[in-house]
């Protein structure tokens, strides 16, 4: 079972190739084929290719996507112990291309920041220098982003032991040095410094802004995260492939089918798996079900925190009917953990395919009933209308995907750029707005529960109404349980598979779909082990807030409410 | 470009004069809000929300709450202390100690089997995990303590007991009877071989036992060389 790479991919490498093949990057770098076109180059020349890779035309890699550590420390054969991969796409090649340096100082490890080529780059490194201790020469703000001030050490290097403990206390809570002047100015108002959160209630999880207001308006802001940081890779990388599933349904909460969905995926192509029509199909249905949850939820919550709470109890009244629906499938509604890498945990019930009609009738009825009260009220017209404004320019910049990048006007949607299991036979329209303000956030949200509906319509209409729901190599899902009682061959792949986990093939692999929020990707190193050697997931919201203390700077504090409604964060999947 | 829908056209970029009048605009969502008020009154019976102490939401047969150890028919322990649910559990919230039964023949039994209620996350992998049928999720999800001592659920707590109801029914388990899936014949009805204490107990009875030398193995069953000679 090897990792088959595509063959459009060489030629992809190839084009790379040829371009990186001249002056002044020649010989600089090195292009190989692996799931994905992976360049290799080191430190020194990595902000000449960044800009390269970003503006040359033939190239074009203009969205940041991600940027993982590696610590090779128990990977015997490898160049250098740590490694930075980072992972661009070009919207308008609609191609991922993954950039690996290795960083040949083991003590010391260092690459230059290339937050000036991507801004959407400053929290991404931030987080390799907080968790692997990486310096970033150039690096504008280079502090600790998930753990606190306090923490000593690196925790995801290998050589840190899980369960340690760093006390934090308020004295060692770190002030942005700006946020301690006074700012007096002649002739005007004196500044000041006002903190939002860690608990607020508009922050809807744990998050703090420090902001410098100049009256009502916010001249200055900086975004505090990591009050939620439970360090779910390394945790991940301390179980088996199967034991990841319950964590990641604790990164976006809201949509946690979505998550679980993503990381089997990755895994499922490292292995080489694939899965029964049937068992896409419910995978297909509860992702797009847990979608309309989530941009229910948002909407909701956002419209509450600009004062109407109405719509909150009608849009929350789908998202508790649509838990019971997955109640009845799994047996829980938030922290799901029904799907296995190879299918599902169990098959759903008989009565599955009509209580999803009966959700696809209920659930216009409450959208239209928002969009009766909302749409064209004057209220929320003042309030989502020209606020928090993001140009399709900078949404690249900052690396936004999901609705916050197609309600500035870019047409990306990972279901349409790269289809995955059955959303290229079905007939659906990606929303976009061109304004780019909480309000375009809005309608796109509203927009795209409607396509989800008509997706998941669809996908009941070729729903087969028998067959597996899981793949039957019974090395990765467990086999049935009559067999396993009194079966002595089944009975042994059960034990070694609960007790060593999946053998996964050595390789690497990055995987996305589209969740909730935006491109979610999962980024996974297997050594041979029945677990992750590493695993990093690319939390779509995570650039999101990076972006937020930029865009609310020029509005007031009731804006940056309202804009951090429709950026939809959840602190689970930012703080990891 | 197909595929795309341009939704800021959908929503007039200005509002009308009826519209930004806001009276108008008030009545038709007072309109809506009374549609859904007179709705909730006239179907009582069937409100969104319910009064929970005294009400409960009706959960599936396979709901994951509390755990429940499942008994033989002589009311001992399915488990036989494999650890593979141990194992399983992401939460590492599973405490197992193996003893040897004084006098059946099962190999191992548990002598302690704890469960520690604030890690357990309840996903399901140790149902998934047994082997032996013999843990089980029930609906019960009322679980409060006054410490965390009490949070850790031992053997008392956790074993169904005999002629007494599961509390709110079981939940999540390997099958279940009537959705297609088929219920294993029972997985300790298995023949068991009678081992030290139950082999002595059987010869005080008058049972007759052929003798084996004791060679290697579980059952200390002849091996193939002693076949052979």
């Amino acid at each position: 079972m090897s990792v088959a790479a595509p063959p459009a991919l060489s030629t992809a490498a190839e084009r790379i190739r040829a371009r990186l093949a001249q002056p002044p990057l020649k010989g600089k770098s090195a292009v190989v084929d692996a799931d994905l076109p992976t360049i290799e180059a080191d430190p020194a020349s990595w902000p000449d290719l960044a800009r390269r890779l970003r503006d040359d035309p033939e190239l074009a890699y203009d969205l940041f996507l991600d940027l993982a550590g590696v610590d090779n420390l128990e990977r015997p054969n490898s160049k250098s112990r740590f490694e930075a991969v980072c992972h661009l796409h070009s919207l308008s090649r609609n191609e991922h291309v993954r950039v690996r340096i290795r960083l040949p100082d083991a003590s010391a490890p260092s690459l230059p920041s290339v937050c000036d080529v991507y801004p959407a780059a400053n929290w991404f490194e931030r987080e390799a220098y907080d968790l692997f201790g990486f310096d970033f020469p150039g690096h504008p703000n280079l502090h600790r982003l998930l753990c606190h001030d306090a923490f000593v050490g690196h925790a995801l290097r290998k050589d840190y032991a899980a369960g340690q403990r760093w006390f934090y206390t308020e004295n060692e809570m770190r002030t942005p040095e700006w946020a301690r002047e006074t700012g007096e100015r002649a002739g005007h108002f004196e500044t000041q410094t006002l903190s939002i959160g860690p608990a607020h209630p508009a922050t809807h999880g744990i998050i703090h802004l420090m902001a410098r207001l100049d009256g009502e308006r916010i001249v200055r802001a900086e975004t505090m995260i990591g009050y939620l940081h439970r360090c779910f890779e390394k945790m991940a990388e301390k179980h088996h492939w199967n034991q990841v599933i319950p964590y990641t349904d604790r990164l976006n909460y809201v949509s946690a089918m979505v998550n679980g969905v993503g990381y089997v995926r990755t895994v499922e192509k490292m292995l080489g798996v694939e899965v029964p029509e049937r068992g896409q199909l419910v995978r297909t249905i509860l992702s797009e079900f847990t979608r309309i949850m989530d941009h229910c939820v948002c909407i909701g919550a956002n419209l509450v925190d600009i004062g109407a709470l109405t719509n909150f109890v009608y849009l929350y009244q789908n998202r508790e009917n649509i838990y019971s629906l997955i109640e009845a499938c799994c047996g829980a509604r938030l922290t799901v953990s029904y799907v296995r890498v190879g299918g599902l945990a169990i098959d759903v019930p008989p009565d599955f395919v009509a209580r999803c009609q009966g959700l696809l009738d209920s659930i216009p009825k409450f959208l239209d009933d928002v969009e009766k009260l909302v749409t064209n009220n004057r209220i929320v017209r003042n309030r989502l209308q020209g606020t928090g404004i993001v140009t399709k320019e900078q949404a690249i910049a900052w690396g936004m995907t999901g609705p916050m990048l197609r309600a500035s006007g870019v047409p990306y949607d990972v279901r349409r750029s790269r289809p995955y299991d059955f959303y290229d036979r079905f007939d659906w329209e990606i929303p976009v707005a061109s304004d780019g303000d909480n309000f375009a956030r809005y309608l796109v949200r509203m927009e795209e529960m409607r396509q989800s509906l008509k997706i998941i319509r669809q996908a009941l209409d070729i729903f087969p109404s028998e067959g597996r729901v899981s793949s039957d190599d019974w090395r990765v899902v467990l086999p049935p349980k009559d067999a396993v009682y009194h079966d002595m061959e089944s009975l042994i792949y059960h034990f070694k598979l609960v007790m060593e986990g999946i053998r996964v093939p050595s390789g690497e692999r990055y995987e996305w779909i589209e969740g909730a929020n935006g491109e979610l990707g999962f980024y996974a190193i297997s050594d041979g082990r029945g677990g992750p050697y590493r695993l990093k997931v690319r939390p779509p919201c995570f650039p999101n807030m990076a972006a937020f203390e930029k865009i609310v700077v020029g509005g007031t504090v009731a804006d940056a409410i309202a804009t951090l409604g429709t950026l939809n964060v959840i602190a689970g999947e930012l703080d990891r | 470009m197909s595929g795309v829908i341009d939704v800021s056209r959908r929503a007039p970029e200005r509002l009308t004069l009826l519209q930004r009048l806001y009276i108008p605009e008030i009545l038709r969502g007072m309109a809506v809000t009374v549609r859904h008020l007179l709705r909730n009154v006239t179907h009582l019976r069937n409100l969104p929300t319910i009064l929970y102490p005294e009400q409960k939401r009706d959960y599936s047969k396979r709901f994951r709450g509390k755990h429940i150890l499942k008994t033989r028919q002589d009311g001992t322990l399915k488990c036989v202390a494999c650890y593979m649910c141990e194992q399983a559990c992401p939460a590492e919230c599973i405490t197992i100690v193996a003893g040897e039964h004084p006098t059946i023949a099962y190999e191992k039994y548990p002598v302690v089997f704890d469960i520690d209620m604030l890690r357990c996350v309840f996903c399901g992998f140790c149902v998934d995990a047994c082997p032996k049928d013999a843990i089980w999720m029930t609906r019960n999800y009322e679980l409060a303590f006054f410490n965390r001592r009490e949070a850790v659920f031992g053997i008392d707590k956790l074993i169904e007991k005999p002629g007494e109801s599961v509390k709110d029914g079981y939940g999540y388990r390997p099958y279940y009877p009537g959705d297609g899936t088929h219920p294993p014949r029972d997985a300790s009805a298995a023949l068991v071989v009678p081992g030290d204490g139950e082999r002595q107990l059987l010869r005080t009875q008058g049972e007759l036992l052929p003798d084996r030398s004791p060679g290697a193995g579980p059952l200390n069953a002849p091996s193939q060389a002693e076949k052979a000679v």
